[in-house]
């Protein structure tokens, strides 16, 4: 019997990824010069290298984005290459659902897709694309190690050497990671790159990973999508900046945090030098960041506020400043940002005392949502940074500060913060009977209603009405009444009992500005320690170069 | 991909709209073409008395729509889709390349008549503001009855939708809607109630009509109001153009799949600007043009700008 076994375990090959990949490899002779696909040839290369049914890659993020190989993916012969299984973190451009139309692609498993949530909630009404799972970044990342292990693997780097060597630069991302999974079993790994050079500023990213490199036709597409103008920083943002400050960071003393990109958020960024400042909070708070290089995050960092920042991608015009503050910053010594999309979601997940972010929607329990009805824009990472990680071991004060019993096996928790006006533009409620995500859920056939933020893992919600400091609530009723005491004219607010909130403001369960010490009044634009981004600039030193869309001068 | 002809329906009417158009060739071309086919002189048919009739708006604003797009497509400008609002969607259709401009002619002429015969008085459309899809659907259901019938016809924005039906259905909602925190809430001068199940008999009649003509697969994509898909199929345009007229207008929503599939520019017919100013709105980081106010020089050279940069 025993020797039976052996016997069948002689006759399996053990290396028939190894050897498929060789197979698939060796068609490209003839086309590629080494490990270098000519422009031209791309389709032919990628026709010769994907088979149907492959479970492919395609680097598409909220910034930079494999332009070059999705339009090259899209024009191939769907007679060839079909039936592919995409695995996307981000679905931004056209083509990445062309492909399904075209029959080239027909499943799809990703994590965000704001720019097409329209188009792929048709599609999948319209039975054009077969839905895996919609995914947080981690996640995604996660399975692409587990049951998403990709056959090819299509992603995007600034420049290559002919040895395949990679640099990526300030916008590494989550190069490496897609990489990663698809180098060390076997997938076949192409890099469009902005320009092959004979020498890389540094290896970001090792050749023995890459099979083979193309210069694309145009550089890679990248979105600033972190610059926020300051001149549409509105004194309702201010107020709320400030009552944050106050009440939340300096009172639970949050010195490691991510911001979301909100206008409320960036408000908080340039609050600190000049109001935080006057609280004397400098080197109490806010020291430690896990965010992209925000232009609004210069006035805090040239005043002295900010000791380290680890980033998920770049920010086009950040490029020069941050490669002169590499005390501040992760950099190469080539001088330039190394950023890195899954390891600032960990640090974000599991290293921050603090994650504060915004919402389009919140219901009475305090879940959150971005989505709207009809699209279909899934997740990102708010949700890695937004909930209490229950495998966190290690203790900071503001994590100790969220205890609220004696027993003696109680743990911290994340601060979980949601920002929000309690009435969007159009006179859309923020506070609603029920999310549209239900309806959007059960439309799009869900095995989960698509909430971004769940209520259980919110700690504080901040509105222009004051804070609901909701971790102090001892019944989901409480946790209600707090919530409602703070929701306006919204439908959820205007059922508060006036009685349960004076006394849910005796007890410190929420707090109104004026219990902060905040006075409305103060709440002025002109503490912004910028107003412009022409000021950013000046901040900058002439460092930051902000792209033409920003600049009104 | 990027640039999109916009054709706007009823209501973008103006006096003189015909005789004012640009003087070009091909749109003195396409006038002519259009007053021999229908055995009038359509330069007599745009004053304001005229325009009291649904039949000669109609006209009207596919004849203009059609000139105006090709005399931009003679200047060198050309459409990656075609987008009508409700009697613009057969303009959009024959730009497209899908249907001929005197099918589309006596189509749109049958439409109106029919349109304008189905109802004498007692039914209308009104516009409310300010108050969001979702809220809306629930006050319409909430003072809907089978008598006096109201429903949503067209969804121009997400906080700008038309509904139509009996005039008491509308005025029920348009109150509740006031009360509720509408921005504006008013009756609009039509008499027709478009664009819901009331012009089912006249969605019919009109199939009946559409199923004589010859349609091609179009050379661009046009989009549908019915569906808010971008369509390709020219039965699929076919249905479009018959069921249209008895189905909401998805306005937003094709315009938005416009946006996600990489339209950059929005160039609108004459004569209005109503589309214009939605999509100004609707979409800040796109380009929105009217041919009325930007003329037709600007707008092949804009067309021609978002073309090379594609």
């Amino acid at each position: 019997m025993h020797r039976d076994n052996r016997t069948a375990q002689s006759e399996r090959s053990w290396t028939t990824r190894r050897d498929a990949k060789a197979a698939r490899v060796a068609k490209l002779e003839g086309i590629a010069h080494g490990r270098v696909i000519p422009t031209e040839s791309i389709v032919q290369a990628l026709e010769a290298l994907i088979a149907p049914g492959d479970r492919v890659v395609l680097e598409g993020n909220n910034q930079k984005q494999a332009s070059f190989l999705s339009k090259a993916l899209a024009q191939v012969d769907p007679s060839k290459v079909n039936h592919l299984h995409m695995i996307m973190s981000s679905i931004s451009r056209p083509e990445h659902l062309d492909i399904f139309e075209q029959g080239i692609a027909t499943k799809i498993d990703f994590s965000y897709a704001g720019p097409q949530s329209l188009r792929i909630a048709q599609m999948l009404e319209d039975g054009k694309l077969t839905m895996g799972e919609i995914h947080t970044y981690l996640e995604l990342y996660g399975r692409l190690f587990i049951d998403l292990i990709p056959s090819v693997a299509l992603v995007a780097a600034d420049k290559a050497d002919r040895s395949g060597n990679l640099y990526t630069g300030a916008n590494t991302e989550e190069t490496p990671t897609l990489v990663e999974a698809a180098a060390f079993r076997d997938g076949i790994v192409i890099a469009q790159v902005n320009e092959l050079v004979e020498e890389l500023p540094r290896v970001d990213i090792p050749g023995s990973w890459i099979d083979f490199v193309v210069v694309a036709d145009k550089p890679y597409q990248l979105e600033a999508l972190f610059t926020r103008d300051p001149r549409h920083i509105t004194e309702i943002q201010v107020l709320m900046a400030m009552m944050t400050i106050r009440g939340i960071y300096e009172r639970h003393g949050v010195q490691s945090l991510n911001h979301g990109i909100g206008y409320n958020t960036a408000a908080i960024e340039l609050l600190l030098p000049t109001y935080g400042e006057s609280l004397g909070l400098k080197g109490k708070i806010c020291k430690h960041w896990a965010l992209n290089p925000h232009p609004t995050l210069i006035p805090a960092i040239e005043s002295g506020w900010v000791e380290s920042v680890h980033c998920f991608g770049g920010e086009v015009g950040m490029e020069r400043y941050v490669a002169a503050r590499p005390d501040v910053f992760f950099t190469g010594r080539d001088g330039s940002l190394r950023s890195n999309r899954a390891l600032c979601q960990v640090a974000g997940q599991y290293a921050v005392d603090l994650f504060i972010g915004s919402t389009l929607q919140m219901d009475r329990d305090g879940n959150s949502s971005t989505v709207t009805s009809g699209r279909l824009a899934g997740f990102g990472g708010a949700p890695n940074m937004g909930h209490d990680p229950r495998g966190r071991r290690h203790s900071t004060p503001a994590w100790l500060n969220m205890i609220t019993s004696d027993n003696p096996l109680e743990r911290g928790r994340k601060l979980v913060v949601q920002m929000v006006e309690t009435f969007q533009t159009g006179n859309c409620p923020v506070f609603v009977e029920e999310l549209d995500a239900v309806q959007v859920g059960r439309t799009a056939h869900l095995a989960a209603a698509p909430v971004m933020i769940y209520g259980e893992d919110v700690t504080h919600v901040v509105t222009e009405e004051g804070i609901a400091y909701l971790y102090k609530a001892s019944s989901m009723e409480e946790r209600r009444q707090a919530i409602a005491a703070i929701a306006g004219v919204t439908p959820i607010g205007i059922q508060h009992d006036p009685r349960a909130t004076e006394r849910l403001r005796r007890e410190g369960i929420i707090a109104l500005p004026e219990d902060l010490g905040v006075r409305r009044t103060d709440a002025k634009r002109s503490l912004l320690a910028a107003k412009s981004v022409e000021e950013l600039v000046e901040w900058s030193g002439g460092l930051y170069q902000p792209p033409l869309k920003f600049r009104s001068w | 991909m990027s640039v999109v002809f916009t054709f706007p329906g009823q209501g973008s009417q103006e006096p003189h709209m015909l005789r004012s158009m640009p003087r070009h060739p091909v749109i003195a071309g396409t006038l002519q073409e259009a007053s021999d086919l229908l055995g009038e002189d359509l330069l007599l048919r745009d004053t304001e008395d005229a325009l009291r009739s649904t039949v000669a708006v109609q006209v009207a604003l596919l004849v203009s729509g059609v000139a105006a797009a090709r005399a931009l497509q003679a200047e060198g400008a050309r459409a990656d889709w075609a987008a009508g609002h409700s009697v613009g969607a057969f303009g959009a259709a024959v730009i497209a390349g899908s249907l001929d401009f005197p099918a589309a002619l006596t189509l749109v002429k049958l439409r109106g008549e029919l349109m304008e015969n189905a109802f004498r008085q007692g039914y209308g459309m009104g516009v409310v503001l300010g108050i969001p899809q979702q809220k809306l659907e629930n006050i319409v259901a909430r003072t809907f009855s089978r008598e006096e019938p109201v429903y949503l016809a067209n969804y121009n924005a997400p906080d700008q939708i038309v509904v139509a039906g009996s005039v008491q259905g509308i005025e029920r909602v348009l109150a509740t809607a006031r009360q509720e925190g509408a921005r504006k809430a008013e009756r609009l001068q039509v008499s027709v109630p478009s664009h819901c199940r009331l012009l089912e008999p006249v969605a019919a009649k009109l199939a009946d009509a559409l199923k004589q003509v010859p349609f091609r697969k179009p050379a661009i994509p046009y989009a549908s109001n019915r569906t808010g898909r971008t369509l390709l199929d020219p039965e699929a345009i076919r249905e479009d153009l018959a069921l249209g007229v008895s189905h909401p207008v998805r306005w937003h929503e094709a315009a938005s799949l416009l946006v996600e599939r990489g339209a950059r520019l929005f160039i609108e017919m004459p004569p209005g600007r109503v589309l214009t100013n939605l999509a100004k709105t609707a979409f800040p980081s796109i380009r929105s043009v009217s041919a009325a106010d930007s003329g037709l020089k600007t707008c092949c050279i804009l067309a021609n700008r978002f073309k090379a940069n594609d």
